[in-house]
């Protein structure tokens, strides 16, 4: 249903001029999120400063019967933030303040809009910080966050978002507001807020955010490994794992991708001979950082690094994470567009998925590059292409769905930390039946009858077994 | 011209839209819309290339037009977009396809054609400003015309003739020689901020070195690229190319250029890039640019450890903050010279400011263009600037001194605002 004049000029009297993009000019510029391979441009794009007028303008689109998606900062992956057709956009990037930050409880409320690491130097004078840490911190959102319930590195310690929201304000489909944002440390009846974390835009919009702040470990080390071969690195992963080893953070980088980095802005001074690296961060108290550190030596030299070293100043431990954060935008050097898979394993497996990634690639002559969390088991295989080569991007499609597939037959799930959205839509056959996805849309319709949020997103639009003809396992969620 | 040429198209390939730029954007920080944002205009550029848009539509200029070219996107950008090059080429490609409204023809004709590259235009304009701002006039005058005379009302003080005069062809070492540097008079530099080109001058005869100028060149040219002037701009380059070349005896190697402006300093370091496809000049220019240093570059490792600099005041510590000029740090990778120097003062305390590689709003001829854009990219910083209790700004290019002059002036603070040379001469014994 189009927008009629009349909707307009009420949007813009709410909103203000500012608050409301309508030029073909500024509608083009949303016409995707990080997932550059799928472009749509939304019919309007509503910039509100605050819950009440997002309430204000929703309600707008209620009346109208307009489709509505939500977006932060657009980094997204997996295409949550992609227009729909015909509808509106509403972007959380003029709300951006903080609301309220307290320091004795630690935990901070803030729109939507604010940017991840601003809320990470906010409360740094403190000695606390907002533990997810995607490596799109330094532009995506904390609304953007709760939606896509984002990881990063160091949620290998601390988890993902979910863990770390106690509070949410939200614009439901219709206009009215939900304000749950009083810091709730344990759930009392129904967990509203575990079900919104994650939900990708589906059920509401979140314009307020009460979040946890963790404290600054005592000691902190970071570690980088360096192995002859990927498999060395994997296999050091698994090992650590199986010992129960849990420093914060394990990641892993292959050649092409420390190639990349070392010719980018975030050079981060990673060997370019080397097969791999792992990228380690030991945290806690002195004695165990310490023991962590050895623990930690010991098993990579095992299996084979050639050299095992510390950052030896705050500022190169910034270097080695700036590069690892920056090393996605760093692919761009070796081809215009860049896919980014995100997949889970089993982290008994790594080296045998890692491997059977890399021929999927190879088979269909796509360049391959592996920069992961590997101590979450969660693959993020880069696939470079180049949009204009129609052949091309079906090729980068079809690979990405085996590694899904496989990776999902394998024990692990469809997504680490991306979320679902477009991109994944279909797989989610993969993982669930019928009956699954049913109870998921009565959610979905409990809290947006009309389904105009968001649609097309998340949840396949027929049931799987008319779009596959096959039943699917029921093996419930990866993590 | 078809639509590829419009932009540099293959530069917009390198963007893959991961959206790591939108925070330093100071135009996106200002509305939200994407379509000020980096990444957002890339994707305006890419679309008129593969014809999905017309660029005559007037938005997409406007975009153009608004961007400051501060350059913080190509500092954070992963995949290495040359964001302010393409600019360079999309805005000046841009003035050739549409036909601008004959008024903004004029002006720019007036601008680029005639006063930035004539000395005693220069002159008389400044010294008409001076008359107009000392007579109570230019206020008023700006005030008239309302928004887009906010810039000519709040203009920093003028300065008399007698400090608008040029520095000399040739001024000695004043301690054992060194060696021997060129240094850029500038075009609208010797007019604004003649004490600063003497502070540069004797800062670097004090460190031994004898310094020459040339009067052939007026403006590099920088501002004429920024703003789309391309064809102008290579004009520019090969006539400043020339006339430093003459500074040095036939066979001799080129001296240094020593630049105290840095947006005029990135320019001149990329002047080899601009005239790349010229065969007669590429080379000339490259060895050019490699040539031309920043006052903090070449003075930093240049200072002896044993030279103490002492800044005599009241006696009470001064506390600086240095605040980053987008074309040093964004564009020539200058961060810690200028500050390793302050740190050597005896009597100043440096002060960080979170946002120092944040714009200011100068931008070169943009806060005479924009004045409430420009004003509202300072004010955070303005706030920042007070809130950490500085009492003195140092910067190193004088469209910023410019621009914090007037904003700090607007809120009626006291601080001051000095050019890292000024400082230096001052802490420098002779």
């Amino acid at each position: 249903m189009a927008l009629s004049g009349t909707a307009r000029n009420e949007l813009k009297r709410l909103l203000g001029p500012r608050g409301v993009v309508d030029s073909p000019i500024g509608r083009l510029a949303y016409e995707s999120d990080g997932l550059a391979l799928i472009h749509q441009a939304p019919e309007i794009v509503l910039l509100p400063r605050n819950t009440a007028e997002c309430a204000g303008a929703m309600s707008v689109l209620a009346s109208e019967g307009v489709p509505v998606v939500g977006r932060g900062a657009g980094t997204g992956l997996s295409g949550g933030a992609t227009p729909v057709e015909g509808g509106a956009l509403i972007a959380t990037a003029r709300m951006r303040d903080v609301l309220e930050l307290n320091v004795v409880d630690r935990y901070a409320r803030v729109q939507a809009g604010v940017v991840n690491v601003d809320l990470t130097q906010m409360c740094a004078e403190h000695g606390l910080f907002y533990a997810p840490d995607p490596s799109s911190q330094q532009a995506c959102t904390i609304g953007g966050n709760v939606g896509e319930n984002s990881g990063g590195p160091h949620c290998f310690k601390y988890g993902a978002t979910t863990r770390h929201v106690l509070g949410l304000v939200i614009v439901r489909a219709d206009g009215s507001i939900l304000d749950l944002s009083e810091p709730q440390y344990e759930p009392q009846g129904y967990d509203l807020i575990g079900t919104f974390v994650g939900s990708e835009g589906t059920l509401g919009i979140a314009t307020e955010v009460t979040v946890r702040l963790t404290q600054k470990p005592a000691a902190i080390e970071t570690l980088l490994a360096v192995f002859p071969s990927l498999d060395g690195a994997c296999d050091a992963t698994s090992d650590l794992i199986a010992a129960r080893i849990e420093p914060s953070a394990i990641e892993i980088l292959d050649k092409l991708t420390i190639e990349a980095v070392e010719a980018s802005v975030f050079r981060a001074g990673y060997p370019k001979d080397a097969e791999a690296v792992l990228l380690v961060e030991a945290e806690g108290s002195e004695v165990e950082v310490a023991s962590t550190v050895r623990d930690v030596t010991r098993i990579a030299r095992a299996r084979g690094a050639i050299e095992v070293r510390s950052a030896r100043s705050d500022s190169e431990r910034k270097k080695l994470w700036a590069g690892r954060k920056g090393a996605f935008g760093a692919m761009g050097r070796i081809a215009p567009d860049l896919y980014v898979a995100d997949v889970c394993v089993p982290r008994t497996r790594l080296k045998e998925l890692v491997r059977e990634t890399t021929r999927i690639a190879k088979e269909k002559g796509l360049k391959l590059a592996n920069v992961f969390h590997a101590g979450d088991g969660n693959l993020h295989p880069n696939i470079s292409y180049d949009r204009r080569n129609p052949d091309e991007v079906e090729r980068v499609l079809t690979a990405g769905r085996e590694i899904m597939a496989l990776c999902v037959a394998a024990g692990g799930s469809l997504t680490g930390e991306h979320g679902v959205g477009l991109e994944k839509r279909d797989e989610m056959c993969l993982v669930f039946n019928d009956d699954d996805l049913r109870a998921m849309t009565l959610v979905r319709e409990a809290w947006d009858p009309e389904r105009r949020l968001n649609p097309g997103k998340l949840l396949p639009i027929r049931g799987c077994r008319e779009a596959r003809g096959a039943h699917a396992p029921s093996v419930g969620h990866g993590r | 011209m078809n639509d590829a040429e419009l932009v540099d198209y293959a530069k917009t390939l390198d963007c893959i839209h991961c959206g790591l730029c939108l925070r330093t954007c100071p135009t996106y920080q200002l509305t939200g819309n994407e379509s000020s944002s980096p990444r957002g205009r890339i994707a305006l550029m890419r679309a008129v290339a593969e014809g999905r848009l017309d660029a005559s539509e007037p938005g997409y200029g406007a975009e153009l037009d608004f961007c400051l070219v501060c350059r913080h996107c190509e500092s954070v950008c992963p995949a290495g977009v040359r964001f302010g090059e393409m600019m360079e080429h999309a805005r000046s490609a841009l003035a050739a396809a549409v036909t601008a409204p004959l008024s903004v023809r004029f002006v720019r004709w007036i601008g680029f054609r005639v006063a930035l590259r004539s000395r005693f235009v220069l002159a008389r304009v400044h010294g008409a400003l001076r008359l107009a701002q000392r007579g109570g006039i230019l206020p008023v005058l700006g005030r008239a015309m309302g928004a887009r005379g906010q810039g000519l009302a709040s203009l920093p003080e003028i300065p008399p003739s007698a400090e608008r005069r040029l520095l000399a062809p040739f001024t000695a070492a004043t301690r054992t020689r060194q060696g021997t540097v060129a240094v850029l008079e500038g075009c609208v530099m010797p007019e604004m901020y003649g004490r600063v080109n003497r502070a540069t001058v004797s800062v670097l005869t004090k460190l031994g070195f004898d310094v020459l100028t040339t009067r052939e060149s007026t403006c590099c040219g920088a501002l004429h690229a920024h703003n789309g002037e391309l064809d102008q701009a290579r004009e520019l380059a090969r006539a400043t190319i020339e006339a430093f070349e003459k500074l040095s005896p036939a066979g001799s190697e080129t001296a240094q250029v020593v630049v105290n402006s840095a947006g005029c300093g990135a320019h001149m370091k990329e002047l080899g890039r601009l005239l790349a496809q010229d065969p007669l000049w590429a080379q000339r220019a490259q060895r050019f640019s490699d040539q031309v240093v920043d006052f903090s570059q070449f003075v930093a490792p240049r200072l002896p450890a044993s030279q103490r600099l002492i800044l005599e005041g009241s006696g009470e510590m001064l506390r600086v903050a240095y605040d980053d000029p987008c074309h040093l740090c964004h564009g020539q990778g200058i961060r810690a010279e200028p500050r390793q120097l302050l740190d050597r003062i005896e009597g100043v305390t440096r002060v960080e400011m979170r946002s120092s590689e944040s714009c200011c709003g100068s931008a070169g001829i943009y806060a005479m263009l924009r004045p409430e854009e420009s004003q509202a990219v300072l004010a955070p910083k303005l706030e920042e600037f007070a809130a950490i209790g500085a009492q003195c700004l140092v910067t190193a290019n004088p469209g910023c001194q410019m621009q914090w002059q007037s904003g700090l002036a607007r809120v009626n603070s006291t601080a001051q605002v000095v050019h890292i040379a000024e400082l230096l001469d001052r802490a420098l014994q002779p």
